[in-house]
């Protein structure tokens, strides 16, 4: 076990400037970035912001420290308040110290010294952090030149094209001339890893690094932050909001709420023996990709607490199920808990927590609901959706007033799939695989639509006339991403509910009636109808979005990523209120989402789409424990799961490069530019991959078990598009992290 | 790059034609100058007016559509764009107004742009101090005063400092004082000339591009590119002035390759209040002379100007701005 958070190892001093003394005394010498009781002050019109309250860490060199925490925690101000980034106006107090030597206060230009060269920083949005007017070229040189007025041009030209190559940009040379508009955002973030590590930095810091991308470029990403740190021998400090993301790479995690860090500890002890209720929380709210088992994910109730007032009492108590009178008695300090003096908790109850105690029962997570059509087979239950060989050609076209054809986008290319009474349907896929415009040629309905629609009974092609759409849908209702942005902010939650029934011709006093049934079903106070949207935090307006859904009594609900704009712990609340309508109502899902937890832990059915074709359909437990095409297995084989020992042992397949454009899409598979399995391939069989298009056929049951079963097993419910899913797997794209280094304990 | 030029330039001279023959319909169906020489003193018989005006190209009795012909025709083969019905060649007339309007705005829009630009980087790297504020306080003055009575307000300071020497040291109207010798002394007459209108017209024109380019430089000061830049090790100064400032010169760039052609069309007011005969005050001439061609003139030159300033504008885009290639 490392040794790395030392801070409040001693006993608690009572003023900030002693304990700071004291903890100076007893910081490890040989650590190379030492944070002690850092404070961020902003002032706002409001009063005065206390963003970060006393963050205490060691980080030592080569080490990966984690800060784990939502929206509004306090994680990335700490981060810019140690690069001296922050705002003029914001009162940083208490010390960062880089080998020994005190880095607050000092002015910016003697920032600069240490900013780039011993200090560099990953930024979140890699597709805003490269200026859009350089080539990435430049923009490499430029952080050499700041350090290195001495070297010369072809040196430094040299260096960014082994820097380029470092972290997996093909044919670096060329690149180095390229402009950041002519990189994907997961390529723009190698460039972003290259300049942060161009001049060997002794500490990284990387600020949500993969947030912004699909997961299987979140897995290229977090292969070359891995391969930038072994190269350099940097400290890391990786700041993220997804408990899965830093698992595998983290020695150390520090888990931060309201601005405070909560909980520290070595990375096995915060996720196998967390003492805190607020890490319990957010770990029992993840939902796991890896598990069959269905059990409710754990809701954290409340908000968190609004910084402008100090906080009397512990700062989670309000949120806390096992809060009592004396969390409200002066705020928690953190203390070690009894397991270890390395494993810290802010919290008063940390010693009858631990490893044992069941998150589900100290949370009081809802049971599984079950549904009424549970116990029907599905070929049984009546059909809600059907698409029959849908496609969307765009056509891709040149030319301002003589438009030439020079190709089509098939964004969508046949599409045939069902859903059933009482159950989720879900689709998969990276972005720009077509699912989007999948809901959208659902939601068109339109005679004149390639392939055939059929909303409960209603088919396109037969009555596309304003009755039967109005019929239609009242049948089928969706819920958007963005609940701000889906929710006119100037009507009350009143009127968003009572559109649709006006529309449905409701009389006032049925509309007024069924609003307030409404409310109740989604978790809200009815009480709260007057208010306008912005008075409700985000989660809330997630509700009001199915409320508004569910107004018509429709029989499917379409959700558009429903819970990605959500933090986890709110997150879990939506999740489990959509599985217990789903129960209640009877209602059907056709869900789009890019986590595949959330679509595991939700869905009974699922289908990955790939360049606009669906490459995998069936039952999502069959689908997910035994992926038979190799994108299935890829996409899943990039997800991180919360579970530091699962994740230093997993074999990983990394796919290279991106999605390609629909353009360049091969005759054959589509998948054969990036297969894993492909490459593996002898020349023979690759021709067949190149040539032929993968018919979807669904999986038999062995020859073993046909033998065994005295009836003819019918057919599984999994269909794969793939002639060689046995196929060995590329051994460059297979990468196994060494179980055997520094985490053993 | 040739090959965008030549459609780019194939589609306006297409637009140009068009905007420019209706002009002229709409011209020579309104404007009647034979009406205004029957006002003469001796009064003129009708025909012979009618055979005066027929002389120059001008002949009321024919159709709108016989007078278009004729009029393209001429301009088509001998690039001849008729006559003023005071018999003054379009042509010839032309030249010289062009000369002068470009004489009068080129040196105050370099000094407008130079001048603008800077003071926006100045003030938006002063946000909010006492400098920014004094700064964009006279630029946002700058819009809401009318031109013409800011063009008077320079003028009589002029003849203040004038009088208060009690000598004439600048001069408020006019291009040149007549029958100078050249050398030295018509240098300083021209300047002496130009000293009043340049200082005039760059007062009242910089103020919207200072308040452009502080604008998109704020907006990108923050971005997270700059970040970048700062993690990287530059100071935030340095940050601004390297990665910033060029991308906030971006939209910027844009309207002055628009402003540079506007030099050549001239402006009415300053060209009026400052007694410049240019194009401008030409074209509103034109109209209440009732003369067909010359105001049909300049509206096809106006319309020149405006699909050269389009095309300058997307050079300078692609210029400053990767991102936008030209197809």
């Amino acid at each position: 076990m490392s040794s790395e958070i030392a801070a409040g190892r001693v006993e608690q001093p009572q003023s900030p400037a002693e304990r700071l003394h004291v903890a100076g005394l007893h910081a490890p010498s040989d650590a190379i970035l030492s944070v002690r009781d850092l404070n961020v002050r902003f002032n706002t019109e409001n009063g005065i912001v206390h963003a970060v309250r006393g963050v205490d860490f060691d980080l030592m060199p080569g080490k990966t420290l984690g800060i784990v925490g939502e929206s509004g925690s306090g994680k990335s101000v700490t981060s810019l308040a140690i690069m001296g980034l922050l705002p003029t106006t914001a009162e940083v107090t208490g010390s960062v110290r880089l080998k020994g030597k005190e880095l607050l206060g000092l002015s910016d230009k003697a920032m600069c010294e240490y900013r780039g060269n011993e200090l560099a920083m990953v930024f979140q949005d890699p597709l805003s952090s490269l200026t859009p007017v350089y080539t990435v070229g430049t923009q490499i040189i430029e952080a050499l030149t700041i350090h290195n007025p001495g070297m010369s041009k072809q040196t430094k030209e040299a260096r960014a094209v082994e820097l380029l190559a470092m972290v997996g940009i093909p044919s670096p040379k060329e690149r180095l001339r390229a402009f950041p508009h002519e990189f994907s955002g997961g390529m723009r973030q190698r460039v972003m890893i290259a300049i942060a590590i161009a001049n060997n930095p002794r500490v990284l810091i990387a600020d949500e690094p993969t947030t912004a991308l699909d997961v299987t470029i979140q897995a290229q990403v977090l292969e070359v932050l891995h391969t930038a740190q072994e190269e350099t021998g940097a400290a890391v400090v990786m700041i993220t909001h997804d408990l899965g993301v830093v698992a595998g790479m983290a020695d150390d995690i520090m888990v931060m709420y309201a601005g405070r860090p909560v909980e520290t500890g070595a990375v096995d002890d915060i996720y196998y023996n967390p003492r805190m209720p607020y890490t319990m929380g957010l770990l029992g709210a993840v939902p796991r990709v890896d598990v069959a088992e269905k059990s409710s994910l754990v809701p954290i109730e409340g908000m968190p607490p609004n910084l402008i007032h100090p906080p009397t009492g512990c700062s989670f108590a309000p949120r806390c199920p096992l809060a009592s009178d004396a969390c409200l008695e002066g705020e928690p300090a953190l203390a070690p808990v009894p397991d270890g003096p390395l494993h810290l908790a802010a919290c008063i109850k940390s010693g009858s927590l631990g490893g044992d105690v069941d998150v589900l029962d100290v949370f009081a997570a809802p049971p599984v609901p079950v549904s009424r059509f549970d116990a029907i087979p599905r070929e049984e239950r009546a059909t809600v959706l059907q698409l029959k060989d849908v496609r969307k050609h765009f056509p891709l076209t040149r030319g301002a007033l003589l438009k030439k054809r020079i190709g089509t986008v098939k964004a969508v290319d046949g599409l045939t799939f069902d859903i059933r009474e009482g159950e989720c349907f879900s689709i998969v896929g990276e972005s720009g695989s077509g699912k989007t415009t999948t809901l959208l040629e659902i939601m068109e309905f339109h005679k004149d639509q390639d392939g055939e629609v059929v909303i409960g009974g209603i088919s396109n092609k037969k009555a596309a006339d304003a009755r039967a759409k109005s019929a239609m849908r009242r049948e089928l209702q969706m819920v958007f991403q963005d609940p701000t942005g889906a929710l006119d902010p100037r009507f009350t939650v009143y009127e968003v509910l009572a559109e649709p029934l006006q529309n449905a011709g409701m009389e006032k006093p049925a509309i007024r009636k069924r609003i307030m049934e409404l409310m109740k079903l989604v978790g809200l106070q009815p009480d709260h109808v007057n208010r306008f949207p912005n008075q409700f935090s985000g989660g809330q307006r997630q509700r009001i979005g199915i409320a508004r859904a569910l107004a018509v009594n429709p029989k499917l609900v379409v959700l558009d990523e429903p819970v990605s704009a959500l933090d986890v712990s709110v997150q879990a609340g939506v999740i489990n209120l959509l599985d217990k309508l789903r129960a209640e109502l009877g209602l059907s899902y056709l869900l789009v989402a890019h986590d595949l937890s959330v679509v595991r832990h939700i869905s009974n059915r699922v289908a990955v789409m790939y360049l606009g074709k669906i490459v995998e359909i069936g039952e999502v437990d069959r689908v997910f424990d035994n992926p038979r095409h190799p994108y299935t297995r890829a996409l899943l084989s990039a997800i991180p799961v919360p579970d530091p020992q699962l994740e230093r042992t997993r074999e990983r397949i990394i796919l290279q490069g991106d999605l390609p454009s629909p353009l360049d899409a091969p005759k054959g598979c589509n998948f054969a530019t990036r297969c894993p399995v492909f490459a593996a391939l002898p020349k023979t069989k690759q021709e067949k991959c190149l040539t032929l298009e993968p018919p979807l056929l669904p999986v038999t049951p062995s020859p073993a078990a046909q033998t065994l079963a005295a009836d003819p097993l019918p057919a599984l419910d999994q269909r794969f598009a793939c002639f060689f899913p046995d196929g060995e797997i590329d051994e460059d794209m297979l990468v196994v992290h060494e179980a055997a280094d520094h985490h053993a304990p | 790059m040739l090959r965008y030029l030549a459609k780019r330039g194939i589609t306006y001279v297409f637009m140009i034609f068009l905007t420019t023959s209706a002009g002229y319909f709409l011209a020579v169906s309104s404007l009647k100058p034979a009406l205004l020489e029957q006002e003469r003193i001796p009064r003129p018989t009708p025909e012979q007016v009618a055979n005066s005006m027929r002389l120059k190209g001008l002949d009321p009795d024919l159709s709108p559509w016989e007078r278009y012909v004729e009029w393209l025709t001429a301009i088509v083969t001998r690039w001849d764009w008729g006559r003023s019905p005071n018999g003054a060649f379009i042509n010839a007339e032309f030249g010289d107004r062009v000369w002068i309007s470009t004489r009068l705005f080129l040196a105050s829009i370099v000094l407008t742009l130079v001048i603008g630009v800077a003071l926006g980087v100045y003030s938006a790297a002063r946000q909010y101090k006492f400098q920014d504020r004094v700064i964009t306080s006279y630029s946002y003055l700058a819009y809401i005063v009318p031109a013409p009575i800011a063009y008077f307000l320079v003028q009589l300071g002029a003849i203040n400092i004038n009088e208060t020497v009690g000598e004439r040291i600048f001069f408020v109207t006019g291009i040149s004082t007549p029958g100078l010798e050249p050398g030295w002394a018509q240098f300083i007459d021209m300047l002496a000339h130009y000293a009043v209108p340049t200082v005039a017209i760059t007062l009242v024109g910089w103020g919207s591009y200072q308040i452009a380019q502080r604008q998109y430089l704020l907006d990108n000061v923050n971005a997270d590119f700059v970040r970048t830049a700062r993690a990287k090790g530059l100071t935030r100064n340095q940050a601004i002035s390297r990665h910033a400032l060029r991308v906030s010169f971006i939209p910027v760039a844009q309207s002055i390759a628009f402003t540079i052609p506007a030099i050549f069309a001239g402006g009415f007011f300053a060209e009026k209040i400052f007694a410049w005969p240019g194009v401008g005050s030409w074209s509103i001439d034109a109209i209440s002379l009732q003369d067909v061609n010359a105001a049909t003139a300049t509206l096809a030159y106006g319309s020149v100007i405006f699909a050269l300033g389009a095309i300058l504008a997307d050079f300078a885009t692609t210029l400053v701005d990767p991102r936008v290639r030209v197809q």
